[in-house]
C-alpha cells in the first residue's frame, strides 16, 4: 500500500520539490532576519514597533496569508515562498536581537579592556555568543515553512500537499494516511537536525 | 452557503469549542502528570516532537480515522493544540521555587492545597501565555479543516480558490486576518492586566 500510494502519487519528487522551497525559504529568511535582528539591535528604539508587527503577522492564519498573496504574486511557488518568509522572519529576527543584547556585560567589559571597537565587540563577542540562540530561531523558522510549504500545495505550488488535497478531494484514505505521516515523520526529522546543530552550538558557546 | 456572518459564527464556534475542551483536557492532565514522571516525560517528549508536524497534516490524518465534518474538525484542532497547552501548563506548575514549596509544607498545608493555592496562583503566567498560543493556533487550524467539510471562514477561501474567485477567497481571508489580530490585541490587554496585578 505505500509503496502503490508512493509511486502512484509520485512522492519522491514531491518530497524533492518540498524540501527545496523549505530550503529556498530558509536561505532568504536568514538573511533577512539577521538582518533585521542587527539593525533592532544598533536602533533599538525602533525594537519594539518591528517585533510588535512582525508578532501580528505570527497570528495570521497560514492559509489566509498565503491566498491573500495570491492577487500580487499569482498562484504556485512565489506566494507560498513569500508567506513562508513572512512567517519566519519574526522568530530568527527576535533571537538574534535577544542574543546580542542579552550578552553578560562581563564579556563586553573584558572585551573593552583588551581595546576591541565597538564593530569588533558586535562581530568577536556579541555574535558568536548570540549563536546558540539564533540556531533556536532557525529551528522554530524550519517548523513554520513546513508548515506554510504543506498548505502551498492548496494554491499549486506543489509539494506534499498536493497529493494531500488529491486523497481528501477523492477520499482516498489511503493517500491521505501515507502522505500525511510521511510529512509528519518529515518534519520531526528536520527538527532533529536543527536540534542536533543547536546543541552542539550551545556547547560551543555555552550560554 | 453565502452569508459571512454564519460563517464567522460558525468559525468561532469551531475553534473555541476545540480551545475549551483542549484546556479542559490538558490541565488535568498536567496536574496527573506531577505526580507521575513516567507519563510526564512521555507527553513532553510528544509535544516537543508534534510541534514540528504542520497543522495540514495533522488535519489529513484525522480525516482516514475519523471521517470528515464538524466532529473531526473539532478532534483535529484539539489534537493540533493540547500537547503545547499541556507543556506550558505543566511546566508552570513544576517549576515553582522550592522555598515557596517548602514554606507551604512548614506551615501545614497538604498536597491539594499546596496544588491549589501555591502552585496554580504561580502557573497562571505560563498557563495564559500556552492559552494565547493555542488560541492563535486554533484559529488558524480552524480554516484549514473547511477542506474537510467542517464549514467556516475556509470555505469560501476553498470555493473561491476552485474557482478563481478572488473576491470570494478574500471574503473568506480577510475575515479570518481581522479575527486574528483581534485576538491577539485582547489577549495581549488581558496579559498586562494579569502581569499588573500581580
Amino acid at each position: 500500500m505505500i509503496l502503490y500510494v508512493w509511486k502512484t502519487q509520485q512522492l519522491g519528487i514531491k518530497t524533492f520539490e518540498h524540501l527545496y522551497m523549505v530550503f529556498i525559504t530558509l536561505i532568504i529568511v536568514i538573511v533577512i532576519g539577521i538582518s533585521i535582528g542587527i539593525f533592532i539591535y544598533k536602533k533599538q528604539n525602533l525594537s519594539n514597533i518591528i517585533l510588535n508587527f512582525l508578532n501580528v503577522i505570527e497570528t495570521v492564519p497560514e492559509l489566509a496569508l498565503l491566498v491573500i498573496l495570491i492577487p500580487l504574486f499569482g498562484i504556485g511557488i512565489k506566494p507560498t515562498l513569500v508567506a513562508s518568509v513572512l512567517y519566519s522572519i519574526l522568530p530568527i529576527a527576535r533571537n538574534t536581537y535577544v542574543g546580542l543584547t542579552n550578552v553578560d556585560f562581563q564579556y563586553i567589559e573584558i572585551a573593552r579592556a583588551i581595546g576591541l571597537s565597538d564593530k569588533e565587540i558586535l562581530w568577536k563577542v556579541r555574535i558568536p555568543l548570540a549563536l546558540p540562540l539564533l540556531a533556536a530561531g532557525i529551528r522554530i523558522a524550519i517548523v513554520f515553512t513546513m508548515g506554510v510549504v504543506t498548505l502551498g500545495g492548496l494554491i499549486a505550488a506543489g509539494g506534499l500537499g498536493g497529493p494531500i488535497q488529491t486523497g481528501i478531494h477523492l477520499y482516498d484514505k489511503n493517500i491521505i494516511l501515507v502522505t500525511g505521516l510521511w510529512i509528519g515523520i518529515l518534519a520531526v526529522l528536520l527538527d532533529s537536525i536543527g536540534n542536533f546543530f543547536e546543541t552542539l552550538l550551545r556547547k560551543r558557546y555555552g550560554q | 452557503m453565502n452569508n459571512i456572518f454564519v460563517a464567522i459564527g460558525e468559525h468561532l464556534l469551531l475553534a473555541y469549542s476545540a480551545l475549551f475542551v483542549a484546556i479542559g483536557l490538558a490541565i488535568p492532565l498536567a496536574v496527573i502528570s506531577l505526580y507521575n514522571r513516567y507519563l510526564a516525560s512521555t507527553l513532553l517528549l510528544l509535544a516537543n516532537l508534534a510541534q514540528a508536524i504542520p497543522s495540514f497534516a495533522v488535519v489529513a490524518i484525522v480525516v482516514p480515522l475519523l471521517g470528515i465534518g464538524f466532529k473531526p474538525a473539532i478532534f483535529a484542532i484539539i489534537l493540533r493544540i493540547i500537547l503545547p497547552l499541556f507543556k506550558n501548563t505543566y511546566i508552570g506548575l513544576k517549576n515553582i521555587d522550592y522555598t515557596y514549596l517548602d514554606s507551604a509544607k512548614g506551615i501545614g498545608l497538604n498536597e491539594r492545597e499546596i496544588l491549589l493555592y501555591v502552585r496554580f496562583p504561580n502557573a497562571y503566567p505560563a498557563i495564559f501565555a500556552g492559552v494565547k498560543f493555542a488560541a492563535v493556533i486554533a484559529n488558524s487550524v480552524a480554516i484549514i479543516t473547511s477542506l474537510i467539510g467542517a464549514g467556516g471562514l475556509g470555505e469560501f477561501i476553498y470555493e473561491g480558490l476552485s474557482n478563481l474567485n478572488m473576491t470570494k477567497v478574500l471574503k473568506g481571508a480577510i475575515p479570518a486576518i481581522i479575527i486574528a489580530v483581534l485576538l491577539d490585541i485582547g489577549f495581549t490587554f488581558i496579559e498586562n492586566k494579569f502581569t499588573l496585578e500581580r
